[in-house]
């Protein structure tokens, strides 16, 4: 787990890892993306928002309208500020250069930013038939792609393909001993959800070892009450409240994760419980 | 008679300029940074204000805390629920984006729309969504206070709204 968390911090900083070599361009002999490379360098220190930022960006493209890079660095501020359209049309650029370099990254973020589901299924398995390599992290390096392509074939109710694509991920990944923060809980949701209720207890264990969160304790409760034993389904549902309250929540500073909860939810499932035994 | 004309005619304009965005390619000039939104006499509410000047509006994940919702998220979700009320309609899918400021009380205003398909090109969505969830978003009395050094701050925020054959499927972020 402190590996993961320090390539978490390393993700952190991917847009300063993701800067291209611009001698590369030089060595092979694209004088033009070379110097493209040059002047979208000069973004360094300003912020991605800034008119500094897009308008040095804008030069570099001026320079040469197929370097991919400099699209995909100005997209980051419209997606951010939820700007779909004009992102969309930034990333569609920087993947029609350079496919396997933004493919992920594109899919990921229909998902992560518009919770489009199909297409970030489209993104990543287009990616995974171009390359023959490891297709990688998403790009805030919370899952494993294949990970988060399961969790768009779930919210596309596919419930049975989303469970195997994140269990066979989850396996490699424990091979590397780089299982995700969230991976065993979206595993151990889905098992409940699919009513595969001893599979659940069994991974959201796995959770709890890994990374103890509210939003697996909530849903320990839940399987709990499925399987009659509401005596753990109580004491689940008050660590979960304690977790909470202790920020030991699932985050993510763009968006609202999948599966996650809220304060209300616990306190309503403790709610229906006591109202039931009176 | 003349005023109510005069009414529709505002309508029409605000309505014309919430919808008005900048292509990707056309040459243009940046305001401070993307997404800014100048406050516009005519659409925006000459009550609301930002406490510490233009210059200084943030973005809602500057802070690190990700979306945070006065009440939660939850607040925000039953709210939508309770009160949009949908258009039966097949041809209404899509996303529809309100982005706005909240100032230092928790206050919002300059509110704007973006509208696209579900292959993120520009749509016009039946007025009557469009105006329903505007209205229900500029009803939100309190948003979160965000503050840094413990001085409340201004700063952006959004909501993008799933229409899927005019239902409410999903709201963002």
């Amino acid at each position: 787990m402190k590996y993961f968390y320090f390539l978490i911090l390393l993700f952190h900083f991917s847009s300063l890892l993701a800067q291209p070599n611009c001698e590369a361009y030089k060595y092979l002999g694209d004088t033009l993306k070379y110097e493209a490379c040059k002047k979208a360098m000069e973004i360094r220190g300003h912020y991605q928002f800034s008119k500094e930022y897009q308008s040095i960006l804008d030069e570099s493209i001026a320079i040469d309208p197929s370097f991919d890079y400099a699209y995909w660095a100005k997209s980051i501020a419209y997606l951010k500020s939820g700007d779909f359209v004009t992102w969309k049309k930034l990333i569609d650029k920087a993947v029609e250069y350079n496919p396997k370099e933004h493919l992920g990254y594109r899919g990921w973020c229909r998902y992560q930013f518009f919770r489009d589901y199909k297409g970030a299924i489209r993104d990543i398995e287009t990616l995974d038939s171009l390359v023959d390599y490891d297709i990688g992290q998403s790009q805030n390096g919370t899952y494993h792609l294949n990970i988060a392509k399961g969790l768009c074939y779930k919210a596309i109710s596919e419930k049975e393909k989303a469970i195997a694509v994140i269990q066979n991920q989850i396996k490699l990944n424990e091979e590397e001993n780089f299982v995700g923060p969230y991976d065993y809980l979206h595993l151990g949701v889905l098992y409940l959800e699919t009513e595969k209720f001893e599979k659940a207890v069994e991974t959201f264990k796995k959770q709890s070892k890994n990374n103890e969160l509210a939003e697996n304790q909530y849903y320990l409760a839940l399987t709990y009450l499925n399987l009659d034993k509401p005596a753990e389904f109580k004491s689940c549902l008050e660590n979960a409240k304690e977790l909470y309250n202790g920020g030991r929540k699932m985050l993510d500073p763009y968006s609202n994760p999948m599966d996650k909860i809220y304060f209300e939810d616990i306190e309503n499932e403790i709610k229906g419980f006591t109202t039931k035994s009176e | 008679m003349k005023s109510s004309f005069l009414s529709i005619i505002i309508i029409l304009f605000n309505f014309w300029n919430c919808n008005t965005d900048k292509k990707v390619n056309e040459k243009q000039e940046y305001l401070r940074w993307i997404g800014d939104i100048e406050q516009n006499d005519q659409i925006d509410e000459p009550e609301f204000k930002v406490c510490n000047g233009n210059e200084y509006v943030l973005q809602y994940f500057n802070l690190g805390e990700g979306p945070v919702y006065s009440g939660e998220k939850s607040k925000i979700l039953n709210i939508f629920k309770s009160k949009y009320r949908p258009i039966s309609d097949k041809t209404q899918n899509g996303l529809i984006r309100i982005r706005f400021i909240v100032n230092c009380d928790g206050k919002a205003g300059r509110f704007r729309i973006l509208q696209s398909d579900y292959d993120y090109q520009k749509k016009e969505f039946n007025k009557e969504i469009g105006s329903q969830l505007l209205n229900i978003t500029k009803g939100i009395e309190k948003w979160e206070v965000f503050k840094r050094n413990e001085a409340p701050v201004d700063y952006y925020m959004y909501l993008i709204f799933k229409i899927t054959d005019g239902q409410l499927t999903e709201i963002l972020p």
